[in-house]
């Protein structure tokens, strides 16, 4: 039995020879909303010849920012801005952060399909995600218990939509919480009495967004052009965030995705160009 | 000569065994320890955010505020001071981005210069506030009242009844409802896949013919292949929509979707270890019972099954530690709301869950990446004790082989 | 006479009820097994060709193959059976044949235990914490291969244990009568005896390690890398960490769902080969040794 093991160990050693490691790529993490176009962006990217190639993973904006404090990411990607513990850890660290908007993303509420309500305001959006309006009916729809879905906590999505539609109050407590926004839509598009927000991009025919007003009066549709006018309110940016340090590094790649050809990806994936 | 070298080559591979246990051993405690070192950092921490300070004006008689008050206080559920020990009057809520509400930015200074000052000015000036600012803009001069940072007790901890760690002001870190929720969804779990699984080890071990058994056991061999994603989405593209279909539900992630995924992915384990248990009682001792007249299922349940209990046990125990421990399937179709469990049919948060979608986001040594250890030291307490009676049930039916 | 007969025919029927009841349950097991395979065969068949396996991921990862999460992930299985499976057998034998039953013993099998009960979330952490930063290997294949294989350790030593428990003493001391040592009888007698079932914990852990995500999460996986891992101390894509994120992060859900089945059916095959694999050396050993 012994011989077995040894014979293995030896027969796997070249496969392990240890060679130079992977050190020269750019290395970007963070946000599961930018993972996909980043991705794209960077598969054309590294079609380019000469240079630096692009590595991408996700996990989350705050995945993102922490490995950008601990230094094992290049660029982190992020659906929100720094929180201001975060600043200060940069600090600590002596990092100096410098921040690049990418793109910027519309957050659409949807619904399922079949429910007859199309237009909410935001204050009932907030009474609706902190649990103080239940029922459907209160806002024009059928009498049915409204499921709240949300992201978890490390989403950015989750962070935007908390501080900017909620007024920083806090979810109800039987609201449903989905690791990522496939889940999200998978989950409304089959419960009839679903509400929840992911970003324009990942609307599909499957659910239904809805129209949304802040003053009470003009409801605004999610839509690209609404979103690139400024009508829809609930807009953000999309972060790169990187030490500048590594800008001389970095520049190309960050340069190729706010040029023409960059921003062209970004529409066609279904976020807003920065211009 | 030979001899002494034999013996020296005994000695030697006797040590490499020792070592390989030594290092599994010295792992296993590594791993306990760093659970429990950096879970028990939760309890020296306020749970309010490093660097924050919350503070009222100097007329106001209330001295402290609880986690949980200070939560309800800021999503705008308690709304007069009466209602937690202090004057009549309605709560103000201050966060220092509202400072542009007061002055401009010019007054305010373009590093900040006069923030300290401007902040000082404005709690002292409204009676009622409540200011959430960061420890930094507070100096000597300032003109209202810090109230002081409470620890998080560990009777907050297990009994609290709500989880929400990245709330400002005040993480609500209520782990009650994520234990009750991982205790229930593991609990049916086992009671499904434990029966199951034995039955269907039993069968392959003694009833069907080999031609069968042959063909189950690489069948059963690789439901444990598939991975835990694809139990997720399976899960949450079949299960979730049929029990909501079956039982009329408004939705349908449930306890009972978390229970089901959880207890397919347990059998592999389960069958798969008891039936090589049972498949190795000595012939003979099942001849003896059969030649004194035991039908062959009382052979099974009277000579097999405790020959094999310690096996049995071992399929248990494992089998329920990756019922208990299984984090992207749950993840996916038991809704992940952190509310106590009533019922098979709603919606609950299991600890794994919670670790796994939050461990991204808590900044390293904060107070939210500890909390989500001192969870991982609970559900290896609870793992201990269901070990523990597992071995001590199958202790009691051995029958001594040595 | 008639007493006799209906104790009989009472025992009889109750045997039959078990029995069916076993049938009936084995039956179920099969059918949800079947129900998961067609269901990943069903969604994922239409992408699966050579391009598929071979190729790179191209246009977002709606079309090309998965050729480097299938290099990733084959790396990682054998990295961590590589550290698990030896240390893992070599434990298992020490704990049965050499060590005293103290409280020692006692206590080191409760805490192995309790390792198969640690959430996978928490092995990536833990891993993290000490092969990515503390021993600086960085997020690579070795760091994820040492997570996942602490991760099914305790599945192959209880397996081995278990193995090793059921061979009757008289085996043993059958050998030590003929003049043998410890060493050699374990060589030579108990453990080619016990191997079938230690392959069961081998098979075990390959099918657990081929499809965890957790534990690869922050140790070694990334989600596109621009080319092949060309050492130990690359990062790597791996099928079920790509599974997870085509489907529930692609914008465009509809065209990356179909690559996420293809993945997952893939991941699927490849477990069932390494079984047969496994099998037929299960076979292989059972022939060579008598059991009862």
């Amino acid at each position: 039995m012994k011989a077995v093991n040894i014979r293995l160990l030896l027969t796997a050693l070249p496969l392990f020879a240890a060679a130079a490691a992977l050190g020269n790529t750019i290395k970007v993490k963070g946000s599961d909303t930018t993972l996909p176009l980043t991705q794209m962006v960077a598969e054309a990217f590294n079609k380019q010849k000469g240079v630096t190639p692009v590595a991408v993973t996700g996990g989350g904006s705050g995945v993102g920012i922490s490995a950008l404090v601990e230094g094992t990411t290049d660029i982190a990607m992020s659906s929100r801005p720094l929180k201001f513990h975060e600043k200060v850890k940069f600090q600590a660290n002596k990092l100096v952060v410098k921040e690049v908007v990418i793109a910027k993303d519309a957050l659409s509420v949807i619904v399922h399909p079949s429910n007859k309500v199309g237009k909410l305001t935001r204050q009932q959006l907030e009474d609706i995600f902190t649990g103080k309006i239940t029922n459907w009916k209160e806002v024009g729809g059928a009498d049915a218990r409204i499921i709240v879905y949300t992201r978890e906590t490390s989403s950015g999505t989750y962070e935007f939509f908390k501080e900017h539609v909620m007024n920083k109050k806090n979810f109800a407590r039987t609201a449903l919480s989905m690791s990522a926004t496939g889940s999200i839509i998978q989950s409304i598009s089959q419960t009839k009495g679903a509400i929840g927000y992911v970003g324009l991009a990942y609307v599909n025919k499957h659910v239904k967004p809805l129209a949304v007003s802040y003053d009470s009066k003009n409801y605004v549709e999610p839509t690209l052009s609404n979103a690139q006018s400024g009508k829809y309110p609930i807009t953000r940016p999309l972060f790169y965030f990187f030490d500048t340090k590594n800008e001389a590094k970095l520049k190309p790649f960050i340069s190729y995705i706010l040029s023409a050809k960059g921003q062209a990806i970004v529409k066609k994936d279904g976020y807003i160009p920065v211009k | 000569m030979k001899n002494t070298f034999k013996r020296f080559i005994e000695r030697f591979v006797e040590g490499i065994l020792f070592l390989s246990g030594t290092i599994t051993t010295i792992t296993v405690l590594l791993i306990v320890v760093f659970l429990f070192r950096e879970g028990s950092g939760l309890f020296n921490n306020s749970t309010m955010e490093k660097g924050f300070v919350l503070a009222i004006n100097k007329s106001n008689p209330v001295s402290k505020l609880s986690s949980y008050e200070i939560k309800e206080i800021f999503d705008g559920k308690i709304t007069s001071w009466k209602q937690v020990g202090g004057k009549d009057q309605p709560i103000q809520l201050f966060h220092v981005e509202d400072i542009t509400n007061y002055y401009t930015e010019e007054q305010i200074g373009a590093n900040f210069e006069n923030l300290p000052k401007l902040l000082s000015n404005v709690v002292d000036s409204i009676p009622n506030i409540v200011a959430f600012v960061p420890e930094m803009y507070v100096d000597k001069s300032f003109k209202g009242r810090v109230l002081p940072e409470k620890k998080l007790t560990l009777k907050e901890f297990f009994f609290g009844r709500e989880w929400f760690p990245t709330s400002q002001p005040a993480a609500q870190f209520g782990a009650f409802s994520l234990i009750t929720g991982t205790l229930w969804v593991s609990l049916w779990a086992i009671l499904i896949s434990l029966p199951l699984g034995l039955s269907v080890a039993i069968y392959m071990a003694e009833i069907a013919n080999p031609k069968v058994r042959n063909f189950l056991k690489p069948v059963i061999e690789l439901l444990a292949g598939i991975p835990s994603v694809v139990y997720g989405f399976f899960g949450l593209i079949v299960i979730v929509p049929t029990i909501q279909r079956l039982f009329d539900l408004p939705v349908g992630e449930t306890a009972l979707a978390g229970s089901l995924i959880l207890a397919i992915m347990a059998l592999p384990t389960i069958i798969t270890i008891s039936e090589d248990a049972i498949r190795t009682t000595p012939r003979a001792m099942k001849e003896a019972s059969l030649a004194l007249g035991a039908t062959h299922w009382q052979t099974i349940y009277k000579v097999v099954l405790p020959y094999s209990s310690s096996g049995i046990a071992a399929a248990a125990i494992l089998g329920i530690g990756r019922a208990i421990g299984e984090t992207m399937a749950v993840l996916m179709v038991t809704g992940n709301a952190a509310i106590i469990p009533s019922s098979l049919l709603e919606p609950v948060r299991t600890i794994p869950a919670t670790i796994a979608a939050e461990m991204g986001e808590a900044p390293q040594g904060g107070v939210h990446f500890e909390a989500l250890f001192a969870l991982g030291a609970i559900l290896f307490i609870m793992t201990l004790i269901i070990n523990i009676v597992v071995d001590f049930i199958s202790n009691k039916k051995k029958i001594s082989k040595r | 006479m008639k007493d006799k007969n209906t104790t009989y025919n009472s025992k009889r029927t109750s045997q039959s009820v078990a029995f069916w009841i076993f049938r009936f349950f084995s039956m179920l097991v099969v059918a949800i097994l079947f129900l998961i395979l067609s269901f990943i065969i069903y969604k994922g068949i239409g992408v699966i060709n050579w391009d598929f396996i071979t190729k790179m991921p191209e246009n977002g990862m709606t079309e090309g193959g998965i050729l480097p999460a299938i290099i990733g992930t084959l790396c990682l299985v054998g990295g961590s059976i590589l550290f698990a499976f030896p240390i893992g057998v070599l434990s298992g034998i020490y704990v049965n044949e050499y060590a005293k039953n103290g409280w020692f013993i006692r206590f080191v099998r409760m805490m192995t235990n309790n390792l198969a009960g640690i959430p996978s979330i928490v092995f990536g952490r833990f891993g993290m914490a000490l092969f990515v930063n503390y021993f600086k290997f960085g997020t690579s294949i070795i760091a994820g291969s040492l997570t996942l294989g602490l991760m099914v350790l305790p599945i192959v030593i209880r397996t081995t244990e278990e193995a090793l428990k059921s061979i009757d003493d008289s085996f043993r001391h059958g050998s030590y009568a003929l003049g043998a040592s410890k060493l050699e009888t374990i060589r030579r007698v108990t453990l080619p005896m016990a191997f079938p079932n230690i392959v069961t914990g081998l098979v075990l852990s390959i099918g657990r390690v081929s499809g965890e995500t957790a534990p690869i999460l922050f140790t070694a996986a990334a989600y596109f890398l621009p080319k092949l891992p060309s050492s130990i101390t690359d990062p790597v894509m791996a099928l079920p960490y790509h599974l997870y994120v085509l489907s529930t992060s692609g914008t465009d859900l509809e065209a990356s769902r179909s690559m996420a089945y293809g993945t997952a059916l893939v991941l699927v095959v490849m477990v069932l080969f390494v079984n047969l694999l496994a099998n037929a050396l299960r076979k292989f050993f059972s022939k060579k040794v008598k059991m009862n």
